[in-house]
């Protein structure tokens, strides 16, 4: 057993760099524990380690932040843009005013990871993440605090993106363009890209555009073990165990991790031919374990006669894009920036 | 319970903070810091990452290696500020004896293939932006926090706010024509908008603030505080409607039943004894001690009482039977005095064979001054402070930055951090403490925003800069760890409603409505001072 965990280590060491493997190394450390055997979650000592930051009206490289409480859900968003060009609008934010009347500023609704159990909007490594969007794709971001399991499972995470779906798209200070509309796209990583799947399922039916779909290593599964789980199983940072432990705290009670949630193209899933879904950008990371359900995803949609690219990093390890030191980065940047601006 | 919603807009142009290039440059001990880390929330040098990795490596072998260890570990284990990564993971590493290697050393890395594990990481070079992130992240904490901001439909809230922006910016530049009329103009508004919650009511305090400011420059009345037994009543419906206050006691006690370990004679030196709220639970904790209980002495500091009462000596009397109750040997001492400065350490009667604990809830900040280069109380207090040499100094402090030299800056910073804090109150439904807490909280508003030189006493600073101060007096941090959070966290649950929110920043914990932290709590030892042979309290001629 020590032997080849010697291994595993050695092999996650040698593709990512030194300050990228200490800080998810550090992370599955404090997973580990927090997560306990039978399924319950050391909630306290989650939120003492997990690091937050305060949202911040003054400009710090060019992006500023506040947070909004929904009245109606108790949900927190925090809402992060680009600072005026103008200094003395800084610390303004008017909420009279729509965003632009002549361009389109895309609306990035962002949910975080953490495999619907860990992280806040508030966590200081999605707050980060989050200001490195809004510079890079010049949009605005929207970042939810979603219910998290195993205190709320399935459907919360769902029913709270899309309240913040529909809080989004009905602020007059969001919209944009000369039509005065909203101009959304969904993102997220890991289950952050599991709930912008479900929540745009949601909005196609009820008819209300979102114009893109960003999943970042998306947290797919399936009661099957897939080649690439078997293979990639504790090698980079993620082990098979902990994700049957967070899908078995997300799901109902009794479910196996084919459950449409989980598994959306799989047995008990459904196909969305027909449906008005947005285009989708799927980035599939080449030393994510769980790549072959995300490959599925990719498939499936296409499949269902829907828009969708795939972006596969062959080196990538799960949260390459915690810390912009490495191509695969910029690479992802690049990506969502053209993805998001190419209806302008 | 319903969030009332309510719009604010900022109107702070002259962002004294906004701008990196008129902030310090970090010192070389900051700046070898991994920036990218710290965008994370860690603190970890350039330096010694290589060293974190390998015993994050260790570390994660040894869980491996012994499972049986490691639930324990999970269960059992405080940790304490998880900013410090290195740190954090040698506490763990400790809390792994491995019956057959030396428990002493941990430094010395056994592991074979030590030259492979030094090679195998892809080198990152050194980022330019390092710095400059690094920067960002202290800027970060220092800032102006924005509380939560809740958008309405009521485009007569909104207008509100720019108003009250306005009115402060003409105040600053000493336009007080202008100043009057737009506060008879936002005063007709108010009579449109709901004051019964939300920015209806936060304005309506705000609009009397800078009214009472503008007619005393003009000749007006004077803004007072309250009388004594006001004030005390007040604070205590205050410390009744919202978990502010009880997490200070409640945290500060914790901090102080633990730096009591193993102490026989034990001395509590509260700066502001109001009601004695906090005592009570100290006392009975410290009954409860599996070594027995220790002789406890309190010292506690208040304004003199009008009218001959003796409010000092009577509170003192009330704890001393419970005390009693509770077989404790127990003695108090009232000092009464208007001023926290006018205190000399040599009334505190502190015995050297004590340990002590100096306790300061929300009353340092009263000794601070505008400007940074002037000598001000709180030098000399903190001084006499370390010269009593306390086990432990707990300190609770409001986390706002309303003491920065602009008006305009000082208003904005308090109509956001009032508005949360007003926000948080709604969930309150007690009344009459709901209502008697708003005018405590009204009370310290107007002197925020309406006082100036000694009569400014609200002067709150944030965490970071306590942090500065405190070390720069001498003064070293003694961290709360997750215990305390997790019992903060509890006791949160039991008497507040879902919203406020315990956060872990750096060894201190903060309390706050949602994200954004209201008030801290923080815990200092002093760091021993070699000059000082005869502490200050022998002599009594001592100023």
């Amino acid at each position: 057993m020590a032997g080849s965990n010697e291994v595993n280590l050695n092999e996650s060491k040698r593709v990512v760099p030194l300050n990228t493997w200490v800080l998810i190394s550090n992370f599955k450390l404090a997973y580990n524990l927090q997560r306990r055997p039978d399924g319950t979650f050391n909630r306290d000592l989650s939120e003492f380690l997990d690091r937050k930051v305060s949202a911040n009206i003054n400009p710090v490289d060019g992006v500023f932040s506040f947070d909004h409480v929904d009245g109606a859900t108790g949900l927190l968003n925090r809402v992060y843009q680009p600072s005026s060009q103008n200094e003395a609008q800084w610390g303004i934010v008017d909420l009279e005013k729509p965003l632009s009347t002549t361009e389109i500023v895309p609306v990035i609704v962002f949910f975080h990871g953490g495999s619907f159990t860990h992280s806040s909007a508030n966590s200081a490594i999605y707050d980060t993440f989050c200001r490195r969007l809004v510079s890079i794709c010049k949009a605005v971001v929207v970042s939810v605090n979603y219910r998290r399991s195993p205190e709320h499972g399935y459907p919360c995470a769902y029913d709270d993106g899309w309240a913040a779906l529909k809080w989004v798209k009905s602020r007059t200070w969001l919209q944009s363009g000369k039509d005065s509309k909203v101009y959304v796209y969904l993102a997220g990583d890991s289950s952050g890209g599991n709930i912008a799947h479900h929540v745009a399922v949601r909005a196609a039916e009820a008819d209300v555009e979102v114009l893109g779909n960003i999943l970042l290593h998306p947290m797919f599964g399936g009661q099957m073990r897939t080649e690439s789980e078997k293979r990639l199983d504790g090698k980079y940072f993620v082990t098979l165990q902990d994700r049957d432990w967070y899908w078995r705290a997300y799901l109902p009670e009794g479910e196996d991790r084919d459950h449409p949630a989980c598994n959306p193209f799989g047995p008990r899933g459904r196909s969305l031919e027909g449906l008005k879904f947005p285009k989708s950008l799927v980035v599939v990371a080449g030393l994510d374990l769980i790549q072959d359900w995300q490959l599925a995803y990719v498939t499936g949609l296409d499949k269902s006669g829907q828009k969708v690219k795939l972006l596969f990093l062959e080196k990538a390890t799960i949260g390459f894009y915690f810390l912009p030191n490495n191509d695969h980065f910029y690479c992802l940047m690049e990506e969502i920036k053209n993805f998001v601006n190419s209806n302008c | 319970m319903v969030l009332c919603d309510f719009a604010t807009s900022m109107g702070s142009s002259s962002g004294s903070s906004s701008s990196s290039s008129s902030k310090p440059l970090p010192s070389p001990q900051q700046q070898d810091i991994d920036g990218l880390l710290a965008g994370a929330g860690y603190k970890v040098r350039s330096s010694e990452l290589l060293q974190v990795a390998q015993r994050l490596e260790r570390l994660e072998n040894a869980m491996g290696n012994s499972p049986a260890d490691f639930s324990q570990l999970a269960t059992d284990a405080i940790h304490y500020n998880p900013s410090d990564l290195g740190s954090w993971v040698d506490s763990l590493l400790s809390e792994f004896v491995q019956p057959s290697t030396c428990p002493s050393e941990v430094i010395m890395d056994p592991v074979p293939n030590q030259a492979v594990v030094s090679n195998a990481w892809t080198t990152a070079e050194p980022q330019n932006p390092q710095v400059h992130q690094n920067i960002c992240y202290e800027q970060q904490s220092l800032n102006n926090q924005l509380t939560v901001v809740t958008a309405t439909e009521e485009d007569s809230g909104i207008r509100l706010v720019h108003m009250l922006m306005t009115c402060a910016d003409c105040v600053q530049r000493g336009d007080l024509s202008l100043a009057t009329s737009l506060i008879d103009d936002m005063k007709g508004l108010l009579t449109r908008v709901n004051t019964v919650c939300g920015i209806g009511k936060v304005a309506g305090h705000f609009i009397d603030a800078l009214s009472g400011r503008i007619y005393q420059g003009i000749g007006g009345g004077s803004v007072n505080g309250g009388s004594v037994l006001e004030n005390e009543i007040l604070y205590h419906h205050f410390y009744e409607a919202c978990p502010y206050l009880k997490f200070a006691h409640f945290t500060a006690n914790q901090a102080i039943l633990e730096a009591f370990e193993g102490h026989d004679c034990v001395h509590v030196v509260d700066f502001n004894l109001m009601h004695g709220l906090q005592w009570p639970a100290l006392i009975q904790a410290l009954a409860l001690r599996p070594d027995g209980p220790p002789l406890l002495r309190l010292t506690g500091i208040g304004p003199p009482s009008p009218d001959g009462r003796d409010s000092l000596r009577e509170i003192g009397l009330r704890l001393a039977e419970l005390a009693r109750s509770v077989n404790i040997r127990f003695f108090f001492r009232g000092v009464a005095a208007s001023r926290l400065e006018d205190v000399k350490p040599w009334m505190l009667r502190v015995n050297p064979k004590e340990a002590v604990a100096v306790n300061s809830i929300m009353q340092l900040h009263r000794l601070l001054g505008s400007e940074p280069t002037r000598n001000y109380p709180i030098e000399t207090v903190l001084s006499w402070i370390r010269s009593l040499n306390p086990k432990i100094m707990t300190v609770v402090e409001q986390e706002a930055n309303h003491n920065q030299p602009l008006f305009l800056d000082r208003f904005t910073e308090a109509l956001y951090y009032y508005s949360t804090m007003f926000d948080s109150l709604e969930a309150c439904t007690v009344q009459p403490e709901k209502a008697l807490a708003e005018i405590y909280i009204q009370r310290e508003i107007a002197n925020v925003v309406s006082c100036e030189g000694s009569a400014r006493v609200e002067r709150h600073e944030p965490l970071a800069k306590w942090r500065t101060r405190l070390s720069a007096a001498g003064f070293k941090p003694l961290h709360l760890g997750s215990n305390a959070f997790k019992q903060a966290s509890m006791l949160l649950t039991l008497f507040s409603a879902e919203g406020y929110s315990v956060e872990e920043n750096e060894g201190c914990l903060t309390l706050g409505w949602h994200s954004r932290p209201l008030i801290a709590a923080s815990a200092w030892h002093a760091v021993p001072d070699a000059s000082a042979e005869f502490p200050a309290w022998d002599n009594q001629q001592s100023s």
